[in-house]
């Protein structure tokens, strides 16, 4: 499959890139001083030059501290740095993740069914979660005592929860159109604190656990399945071949565990070593969204990220969303030296929006190692977190309009609302709700940017009441929350992340900074149960463990 | 007197046929349908003891005229093409068609009828809204309320001999009327009970709602009876013989339905659901039902832990009673969607109802369907009673034995006396029984 390699792939160093990044410098000098109300009257065509719109998502980068002049340079950057290459060797399955050796091919689950849709492996587990999703749907799913299944507990982490939650919540107006959909719980905190409360209120006979793990060994995930699982088998002790094959569902890359673990060959769906688990939402591992829309519109969702797929690939880059998303990060981050970023989703559907993207963008580019295993001089990955913009504006808003930091800010809405559901659908109100929360994002960004000029002139006014303003921010508008343009969204996020990672020379597909924290964490239960191991620990850990052990005694 | 019926409910035939048969002229316009149809073909389809002989006879003697002719009946928004109605109009339409019953009223108020019955179920309030509609056209013709109390199974019987009949009427002259309509069925003592127009039909649906509980009510101590492990037709011959009980609708089984009474305990929920009065006792009842119809799935899904695919499936009985034709909202079609559903091979017998199971099978699934009980039975990894015809009440189990692949009885009318069952040598399960 891989037909290009890496060594085909420019240097990410070189007399180019060095020439670009200082052409960079040069103008982030001037930019340095410029103010967006400045720009904005300057130039009154800015929104025309520095917006677009792609796949039912429209992007305005007018807000952002830079001119058409600056986007020039970021492409030149991004051309010297190869990244027209290395768009070409991820779609083409090349071993972008040199780490781990192997290609990152998330795309591929999302591709439309070709003629022989038979043998692609991806269609095939399309196929087997749509007779699951169907089972499941039209009440012929059975637990162990013939009961149809009312509810189901997607128990996973990471990339198993964070995805399929932010979907299934964002999407959550659209019904099935055949069947009645279950109750979609997700499980993932270790301390079993989610799972607890959650089987006190759930009928053992009428539950599905569904339990997702690329590896199937993350421990998070296994210890709450084992909990569910002793929960029934406890509740139906005559029938424990039944409880494991009526009961449970597995999604992982590794169908042998699986089966040692006890998931029914015929409960197990798969997916692949070349799927990321923060790429993974598109692969089996997106049950729970198919279960709350229906597998017609998780089929939906795939086209529109399949959309974003080639649009990616295929538009110059003057007129490319994640290229040009991806390098305005870059641009506040290493020219600007903003280094934080908020992601302010004007739609409480899109409230796990924020979380999804903390993990999407710091897990990829929280490197600083580049592809020579040089430690790289400069930023990568800005600080993200985020919260729905409404509510944040009343919790750290304050520190945005007047704090001393520069922060980047992301606002994201949709333009309408869509269709409700449900029987407070009816309520005028709700869409009047829905204006007042957009002219709230639209306030706030204005405010943001241009501050005290925003506002009537008036030089009486104390300086703790004043606004600073430029600070700068993207607004992404959906035309609508549907799951088509969710898709799209979500594949765009991918792409710029993959974008940043070509600029800043790092492998965004692996995680090794997350593995030894699980490995010492093992060691660490001996220390607690009876002190073994202790004597070689810091001083800290050491008493703060001898403390937990006096207390548990 | 001149009768105009429309409809083509059970209860538009037996009131039009009785009628005829009491003297009255009846024309009875029926809308486009597989009731018109059959009746084209010179049948009836409603299995109804003595009903189709009852509608041949009065057709030939002249009194009861069929216009199934669709050019004759109806206009664009379904009011007959004659203008002059018949003194006494009756609607028995279908509970959705509320739309036409305002046509038909207002042709009714126009052209000058004397009474317009209305025999229909639709939500309460629905006859003196239509009473309202005429008044403020200018019409005196007055609305009564005559609900459709008919028993399935002895429909006839029921309109002919009642035991009780509601009638929902607030003007002197009309009750007069609808007296001398019924006159012959209500000879030996008075059983027609006068009310408002709304009352008559809130109890109607009232009395569907109190028999749906207490079949529910009886489903749940079934399943209280099996954890107990004693007989839940015990428990019902000993409550059924307190008099403030009383015996009937007390039978544990495997859910009720049949387009009738499963159709008015939903329409009493929905009214009561609008009035935003919450249905909570109601809504159980029916949610109860709803599981009592995959009862005997249940029962086969344990017995095989849930290894059930590829196996095969007898049902005797697709039909919601005995006696009738009608699989409407019957546990039948459950069972059968949810034995699909594991790649079960489905076999069914009833003596009247395969016709109507077929058409509702086809393209949804494959069924085999049987002219004989045994043949039906053949190789059958289990059988399941559904239906409590007579002709099942005493196979021959030798027979039957022999033609089962395994010998497992899923009783859902507990018509079998289980020990006598399992001595010939059969594996057992009735409902709410141990």
């Amino acid at each position: 499959m891989t037909t290009s390699t890496l060594q085909n792939l420019p240097p990410h160093d070189d007399e180019a890139t060095r020439a670009a990044d200082q052409a960079l410098r040069d103008h982030a000098g001037q930019a340095g001083e410029w103010h967006l109300a400045d720009l904005f009257a300057d130039d009154p065509n800015r929104f025309d030059t520095l917006s677009l719109h792609a796949g039912g998502v429209l992007a305005d980068f007018s807000k952002q501290r830079l001119t058409a002049e600056t986007l020039e340079k970021l492409r030149a950057l991004a051309g010297a740095r190869g990244l027209d290459a290395w768009i070409r060797c991820l779609f083409e399955g090349g071993e972008v993740n040199w780490t781990e050796g192997r290609a990152a091919m998330h795309w591929r689950l999302r591709q439309p069914a070709r003629d022989d849709g038979e043998q692609d492996p991806v269609q095939a587990q399309l196929l087997r979660m749509e007779r699951i999703v169907k089972r499941i749907l039209s009440g012929q799913w059975r637990g162990c005592e013939g009961d149809a299944i009312t509810d189901v507990v997607n128990v996973g982490v990471g990339g198993s929860d964070l995805g399929p939650l932010m979907a299934s919540v964002a999407l959550h107006e659209n019904q099935p159109p055949e069947g009645r959909r279950p109750r979609v719980h997700f499980v993932s905190s270790m301390d079993g604190s989610q799972i607890a409360p959650l089987l006190d209120e759930l009928n053992p006979a009428t539950t599905l656990i569904v339990v997702s793990s690329k590896s199937f060994t993350t421990v998070d995930t296994l210890s709450n399945a084992a909990t569910a699982r002793y929960w029934l088998e406890k509740a139906f002790p005559d029938r424990n071949g039944a409880v494991l094959r009526c009961h449970f569902v597995g999604i992982s890359a590794k169908p042998e565990r699986m089966s040692e673990w006890g998931i029914h060959g015929d409960n197990q769906l798969l997916f692949w070593d070349w799927v990321g688990g923060r790429y993974s939402l598109w692969s089996a591992i997106g049950l729970p969204i198919a279960l709350t829309i229906g597998m017609d519109g998780f089929r939906e969702l795939l086209a529109g990220a399949n959309e974003m797929d080639r649009h990616f690939q295929d538009a110059p880059w003057e007129r490319n969303l994640p290229v040009l998303l991806g390098l305005v990060d870059v641009w506040n981050l290493n020219f600007l030296n903003i280094t934080a970023r908020a992601v302010l989703p004007y739609d409480g559907r899109l409230k796990h929006w924020p979380s999804y993207v903390e993990q999407l963008e710091m897990e990829s580019n929280g490197k600083s190692v580049d592809r020579d295993g040089q430690l790289v001089d400069y930023h990568t990955c800005p600080v993200i977190w985020g919260e729905v913009g409404p509510n944040a504006q009343h919790a750290f808003y304050q520190l945005l309009h007047q704090g001393t930091r520069p922060v980047a800010c992301e606002f994201i809405a949709a333009a309408r609302h869509g269709r409700r559901q449900g029987s407070s659908a009816e309520l005028q109100p709700l869409e009047e709700q829905h204006i007042l929360t957009l002219a709230n994002c639209l306030a706030q960004s204005r405010l943001l940017a241009l501050g005290d000029r925003a506002l009537a002139e008036d030089d009486d006014t104390p300086t703790y009441k004043r606004y600073r303003g430029n600070q700068p921010s993207t607004t992404l508008l959906l035309d609508e929350l549907t799951p088509r343009h969710l898709g799209a969204l979500v594949a765009l996020y991918e792409h710029k992340v993959f974008v940043q990672a070509v600029l800043w020379g790092i492998n965004p597909f692996d995680q090794w900074g997350v593995e030894m924290g699980k490995k010492i964490a093992t060691d660490m239960i001996q220390v607690l149960g009876n002190g073994d191991g202790g004597d070689g620990l810091d001083a800290s850990t050491r008493a703060l463990a001898r403390y937990v052990r006096e207390r548990q005694a | 007197m001149r009768i105009d019926m429309f409809g083509d409910t059970l209860c538009a035939m037996v009131t039009a046929a009785a009628m005829a048969q009491s003297g009255h002229r009846v024309r009875w316009w029926l809308p486009p349908g597989r009731v018109a149809r059959a009746l084209d073909d010179g049948r009836v389809l409603y299995q109804e003891p003595g009903l189709a002989e009852l509608v041949s006879s009065q057709r030939r003697a002249g009194r009861l005229d069929c216009r199934t002719d669709e050019p004759g009946l109806a206009s664009a928004n379904g009011e007959p093409a004659v203008s002059e109605p018949a003194p006494v109009v009756c609607l028995a339409l279908q509970p959705g068609d509320l739309e036409r019953a305002g046509h038909l009223a207002d042709w009714a108020g126009r052209g000058g009828a004397r009474l317009l019955i209305n025999q229909s179920v639709f939500p309460v309030g629905t006859t003196e809204q239509m009473q309202a509609r005429l008044s403020d056209a200018g019409a005196n013709t007055p609305v009564v309320c005559l609900p459709d109390t008919l028993q399935e199974g002895q429909a006839l019987d029921s309109f002919t001999r009642p035991h009780h009949l509601l009638l929902g009427c607030d003007d002197r002259e009309a009750e007069v009327l609808v007296r001398e309509l019924l006159r012959p069925y209500n000879r030996r003592r008075d059983v027609l009970k006068v009310m408002l127009p709304r009352e008559a039909e809130f109890t109607k649906l009232a009395i569907s709602g109190m028999l749906a509980t207490r079949l529910s009510y009886m489903n749940d101590m079934a399943l209280l009876a099996e954890q107990l492990a004693v007989d839940i037709d015990v428990i019902r011959q000993g409550v059924g013989s307190d008099p403030r009980i009383g015996e009937a609708y007390l039978y544990a089984g495997c859910g009720f339905g049949g387009p009738g009474f499963s159709r008015d305990v939903m329409s009493l929920t929905d009214t009561l659901r609008s009035r935003r009065i919450g249905a909570e006792l109601l809504e159980q009842v029916l949610q109860i039902n709803e599981r009592q119809k995959e009862v005997l799935f249940r029962k086969f899904w344990r017995h095989y832990e849930g290894d059930v695919e590829q196996r095969r499936v007898t049902l005797w009985g697709a039909a919601f009673k005995p006696g009738s034709d009608r699989i409407d909202n019957g546990p039948a079609l459950r069972l059968i969607e949810a034995l699909w559903a594991q790649d079960v091979d489905v076999h069914v017998h009833d003596p009247l109802a395969l016709p109507e199971l077929s058409a509702w099978a086809r393209g949804k699934g494959t069924l085999t369907l049987h002219d004989d009980p045994y043949e039906a039975a053949r190789d059958s990894d289990a059988l399941m009673l559904v239906t409590e015809w007579k002709a099942y009440w005493g196979p021959d189990w030798d027979d039957l034995k022999s033609a089962m692949r395994t010998p497992l009885i899923l009783d859902g009318r507990n018509i079998y006396d289980p020990a006598y069952v399992k001595r010939q040598g059969f594996t057992y399960h009735g409902i709410g029984r141990g």
